[in-house]
């Protein structure tokens, strides 16, 4: 009954799953040290210099709370500026989200594009555009919201063009078939369809508007960013850690509200 | 009248949709079914008369006027004519009744107004009087989606009658639907083909439904 067998199997894996596992470990180890020897940082000095975090913590706190009264202008202004450019993104956005669906730009190169210059748009991180801007129209609130329009403009795009491709097409063959053109089609048989997403997309890249204009100021294009900046430069830290603070709870709280009717749309 | 000569659609991946067709339909009032299995090429004979698909040879007479070659203007004022049944309905889901049924207006409204959705009196009075002969006019602010099959369906007729078509086409109208269902739609549609005198053209696949 128990007939011995003559062979014990070694290991779990083939022998070439192993060895091509161990030779992936070793590469990946090797580009690790590689690249600490390189730059000359090392994970441990991070343990090193834990004093020195300590230290610089103990410089913002506590908060300088007389100086709340300082942060609001500015922080109205970051509003204001998310404001603005999310609404005008949202106008633009529309017919550009239209052109960069294969759905609805039947022909292929003007779709091609559309995708193109899109990716390009998308390719220039925020704050680049802001760099520009502050460069061509000075600083202030103006290039920031310039730059926040391009920069919503490509994440909306992108977004709205993906929903336009999964909707039914079905409802636009009736619209022509009944006689409707273009123009017609879809504002009866795609916009009813992308509403909700369009409006929900639009709420968060007024989230997103919100954030990013605080980086948007640490190089000189308005709003809040810009106090941050300056006061980090005076190394008048405790003003820091207000403004900090402020800018948390107002980002937590537009954040919930947003959340909260973009749940309630779709 | 519509003639078809030696009209042949082959599809550009090659597949051939129609071979040589000849016929002749009379209009004022007729009531065409056209049976066949799927595949036969039931939809792309009822498609190619609104021009959802274009043939590839041949000629096709709508009122003795040849319409493979119009286009754009043309061509949405031949399809406003034409008012077309569709086997998933092709209702808009998200939008309400009222509004998938006036969209048939809109081969006759610019382009700018109905955007802003503005329709004149006598369009949402047709539209009204259009789902009442299909006895659904109670749902009129329901969204489509909220609707049976058959109820559907029914709009999708209210709409076809607000766009006041010379020609009705019906590509398989009640393949979605159930036995009873089926017979109910049929009756609204043949019931319109005697009232109106509207010329008719159904597609089915059942025979002993394209028998009654």
């Amino acid at each position: 009954m128990n007939k011995s067998s003559s062979y014990v199997p070694k290991g779990l894996y083939p022998f070439k799953t192993k060895l091509i596992i161990s030779l992936a470990l070793i590469v990946v180890i090797s580009f690790y040290l590689l690249s600490s020897i390189k730059t000359e940082s090392f994970i441990i000095d991070f343990f090193m210099k834990v004093p020195n975090v300590f230290g610089l913590v103990g410089d913002f706190f506590p908060p300088d709370w007389s100086y709340v009264n300082q942060v609001w202008p500015k922080l109205f202004e970051t509003i204001h500026m998310a404001i603005i450019a999310t609404t005008i993104a949202v106008i633009i956005s529309i017919p550009f989200s239209l052109l960069t669906a294969n759905n609805v730009t039947t022909n292929t190169w003007i779709y091609q594009l559309m995708r193109f210059l899109l990716n390009i748009v998308r390719t220039v991180p925020d704050i680049i555009l802001a760099v520009v801007f502050v460069g061509l129209f000075g600083i202030g609130a103006f290039s920031g919201i310039m730059a926040l329009i391009i920069f919503a403009v490509g994440i909306l795009v992108k977004l709205m063009s993906e929903v336009i491709e999964t909707i039914d097409m079905n409802p636009t063959e009736a619209i022509r078939a009944s006689g409707g053109n273009g123009l017609q089609t879809i504002s009866f048989a795609i916009i009813p369809q992308v509403l909700p997403q369009f409006i929900s997309f639009s709420l968060y890249v007024f989230e997103i508007n919100i954030r990013a204009s605080l980086v948007l100021g640490l190089v000189g294009a308005g709003g809040i960013g810009q106090l941050l900046n300056k006061e980090i430069n005076f190394m008048n830290y405790p003003a820091v850690s207000t403004i900090i603070i402020i800018v948390f709870i107002v980002v937590v709280i537009i954040d919930y509200i947003s959340g909260k009717l973009r749940g309630g749309l779709i | 009248m519509i003639e078809f000569r030696e009209l042949s659609l082959i599809y550009p991946n090659g597949t051939e949709g129609l071979r040589n067709i000849n016929i002749k339909i009379n209009e004022g009032g007729e009531f065409v079914v056209i049976v066949g299995l799927s595949g036969a090429g039931k939809s792309t004979f009822i498609r190619s008369i609104n021009r959802l698909v274009t043939p590839t040879n041949g000629a096709l007479l709508v009122e003795n006027e040849d319409i493979l070659k119009l286009k754009g203007k043309d061509l949405r004022r031949l399809r406003t004519k034409i008012g077309m049944i569709f086997q998933s309905y092709n209702l808009v889901k998200r939008s309400t009744v009222i509004k998938n049924v006036i969209s048939g207006r809109l081969g006759y409204t610019g382009t700018f107004k109905s955007i802003l959705n503005i329709f004149s009196k006598e369009d949402k009075l047709l539209a009204y009087e259009n789902l009442k002969r299909v006895n659904i006019e109670e749902k009129l602010y329901n969204r489509a989606d909220e609707l049976s099959g058959g109820q559907q369906q029914r709009v999708s007729i209210a709409r076809v009658l607000t766009q006041k078509p010379k020609l009705i086409l019906a590509d398989e109208p009640v393949a979605s639907l159930d036995p009873p269902t089926s017979h109910q739609v049929m009756k609204y549609l043949k019931q319109i083909n005697q009232e109106d005198n509207i010329t008719t053209i159904v597609n089915l696949h059942f025979i002993d439904m394209a028998m009654e």
